[in-house]
């Protein structure tokens, strides 16, 4: 009983999630991403966290600049992510004895879609666009397959993802399947205005008009100039002898997961009780927004995803379900550290194993506090259209007192009809790292 | 003591055991035998595809007709581009290579290296100039032009329902006359699965 005992409690180790990643953290917010990447790789991590160590690891090798790395790494987090989607009873019941993060991490519906953009990004930054065109597809796929799974879920689409696979088929020259897509990009910013708080991007309507006259659907253009009031846009022709570059900013962090836990000791059994639920703690989103400039010609960017947002919204959705199942474990471990202690009366032997399991349980209800924390809060994203030739890309971010948070240059040539996809990882100095 | 030697015994059959199920195992597969592990695009499908393409490509009109002109004994073939527009990340070159050797081999077909191994060999002939003794050297510009371009694209349809989705690949190939791009051949494999996930797992 007592071996029983320790082992439980040394599976469960002590620490959350949260806490482990601390100085990658604050690598991160030091502008290092080369160092949070060694730190992340350093820490110690449990079998079931696998899928959740890939995708960190690709998000930050993407940061430092490695996107065939970033690429394989998130490739095999979504092919275990695949094997891992089957119930498992062994964890199933494991996670009934000791708790939730015993489970094998598959990341939340947001997060498995997120995986299938940043891949898709880190081939158009490549310049590769028939793999991100795969993507486009494996997106579309999973966000059908969400809704027709869990219709009712705060998130069945994303409106970000959609609008991407808009842009890679738009880019490939498939005018109705980038048409569908945009279509789709502007039915889910409309529902979820209210709950994610994303206005419908500025590109995004001068895109649907655009492609809306070039499919030569007057009415439905028509529609759209009147609803954005847009009066001219530059046409699809127009657009294809110039080059354009596709700026997407990813700034913050997506917000962490924190424990909040009681524990009680029950006078009238003289046993420990704990009940540990995870909590979101959102983290300051400084950025307003960002300008990409091109000598005299400038853009600014929308923000096009609040993933903040999203994470809050999809735990708030499942707190009853994670509630329900800590209540059950706390009755399940009181009732073995009970039957431990009644199950021989004779010597002081059951008193003490009811003791020893009743402590360790209530050691191991910790709440399940892994999330993909290296994912930006928000994502922005801002179109420039340039004629063909070679440029010096200027690109500020502005916080929200209108102050220059970080500036930054690069080169690119430009040919016509071509898409330059560039993108800044961005984290604020100040960010909250817990001591 | 006598009772901890069984321990120990116990205890070295334990990681004896343990160490076995530690161990790779490798088991030599039949190039011809189909398996099927994730459901996604595998070996056994490129192969299904270029016999196919090839065994279509060699018998139709195109050949037949392209002989018959005067003074032409054998086709020169150059591939193209075949282009993935599938759901699944595909490794074209495989197939690609495999219907190269294929027709290669028949000796009904010349290929002429493309692109990016062209460029390779002009540096090599140009070394060959500067550095190649007289009667060993290959001079430039006697490079055998294509006569046709092989090009192609794989498609896929997939209907998701559940835990079961029923997968539809299909694959053209197309030959273009380099000369008037007239399409002389147009050669289609379409596969179909139905791939069921596993909802259970240890």
């Amino acid at each position: 009983m007592l071996g029983a005992a320790a082992c439980l409690a040394g599976l469960a180790g002590c620490a959350t999630f949260s806490e482990t990643i601390q100085s990658t953290e604050a690598s991160l917010a030091r502008h290092q991403p080369g160092a949070a990447l060694a730190a992340y790789e350093k820490r110690s991590s449990a079998s079931a966290d696998r899928v959740l160590d890939l995708m960190n690891k690709g998000m930050l090798q993407r940061m430092v600049g490695d996107f065939d790395r970033s690429t394989r790494t998130l490739e095999e987090a979504k092919g275990l992510t695949d094997e891992l989607r089957a119930l498992s009873l062994r964890e199933q019941s494991l996670s009934f004895a000791i708790n939730d993060a015993s489970k094998s991490f598959i990341g939340e519906d947001f997060e498995q879609v997120m995986v299938h953009t940043y891949i898709a990004l880190n081939y158009l930054e490549q310049g590769q666009l028939d793999p991100a065109r795969v993507e486009a597809l494996q997106i579309d796929l999973l966000l059908r397959e969400k809704a027709q799974r869990a219709p009712d879920s705060p998130y069945v689409e994303d409106a970000f993802a959609r609008y991407l696979t808009g842009i890679i088929y738009e880019d490939q020259r498939e005018w109705s399947d980038a048409m569908i897509a945009y279509r789709k990009a502007y039915e889910a910013y409309q529902k979820q205005l209210e709950r994610f708080g994303v206005a419908i991007p500025e590109t995004l309507k001068h895109d649907l008009v655009r492609l809306a006259d070039r499919m030569g659907l007057a009415e439905e253009a028509a529609g759209y100039r009147k609803a954005f009031g847009i009066s001219t846009t530059p046409s699809e022709e127009g657009l294809l002898e110039r080059g354009e570059i596709i700026l997407t900013v990813h700034a913050g962090l997506a917000p962490i997961k924190r424990e909040q836990a009681i524990t009680v000791l029950n006078p009238a059994t003289g046993r420990f009780l704990r009940l540990a639920l995870p909590q979101y703690r959102p983290r300051g989103q400084p950025l307003a927004y960002a300008r990409v400039s091109a000598g005299s010609q400038s853009a600014t960017t929308s923000r096009v995803e609040n993933i903040d947002a999203i994470a809050v919204k999809s735990l708030e959705s499942e707190m009853p379900a994670i509630t329900a199942r800590a209540i059950a474990r706390m009755a399940i471990k009181d009732a073995a550290a009970r039957a431990a202690s009644s199950s021989d009366n004779r010597s002081l032997g059951g008193p003490i194993a009811g003791l020893a399991i009743n402590i360790a349980a209530t050691l191991a209800e910790r709440a399940d506090t892994r999330s993909w924390f290296t994912l930006p809060g928000e994502i922005h994203l801002a179109r420039l259209s340039l004629p063909p030739g070679e440029y010096k890309l200027r690109i500020d971010l502005y916080g929200r007192g209108e102050g220059v948070l970080d500036s930054s240059e690069l080169r690119v040539a430009l040919r016509s009809g071509e898409k330059k996809y560039v993108s800044r990882h961005w984290v604020p100095n100040n960010l909250e790292v817990r001591p | 003591m006598i009772r901890v030697v069984p321990l120990r015994t116990g205890l070295a059959l334990l990681a004896l055991i343990a160490a076995a199920g530690c161990a790779t195992k490798v088991e030599r597969l039949d190039e011809s035998k189909a398996v099927d592990l994730s459901g996604a695009w595998n070996d056994t499908d490129s192969r299904l595809v270029s016999e196919e393409m090839i065994r279509d490509s060699l018998s139709r009109a195109w050949l037949q007709e392209f002989r018959g002109r005067p003074g032409q004994t054998r086709p020169a073939v150059i591939v193209g581009e075949v282009r993935n527009m599938s759901h699944e990340h595909i490794n074209v070159a495989t197939f690609t290579l495999e219907m190269e050797r294929a027709l290669i081999n028949s000796g009904k077909v010349d290929f002429v290296a493309t692109k990016d191994e062209r460029k390779g060999v002009r540096e090599e002939r140009k070394d060959q100039d500067l550095n190649a003794r007289g009667d060993t050297r290959n001079p430039m510009g006697r490079e055998l032009g294509a006569d046709f371009m092989l090009t192609g694209t794989i498609n896929t349809i997939v209907d998701p329902s559940g835990d079961t989705q029923v997968r539809f690949y299909q694959v053209n190939m197309t030959l273009i006359s380099l000369a008037d791009n007239r399409k002389v051949w147009v050669g289609q494999k379409d596969i179909r699965k139905l791939v069921t996930r596993s909802k259970l797992r240890f």
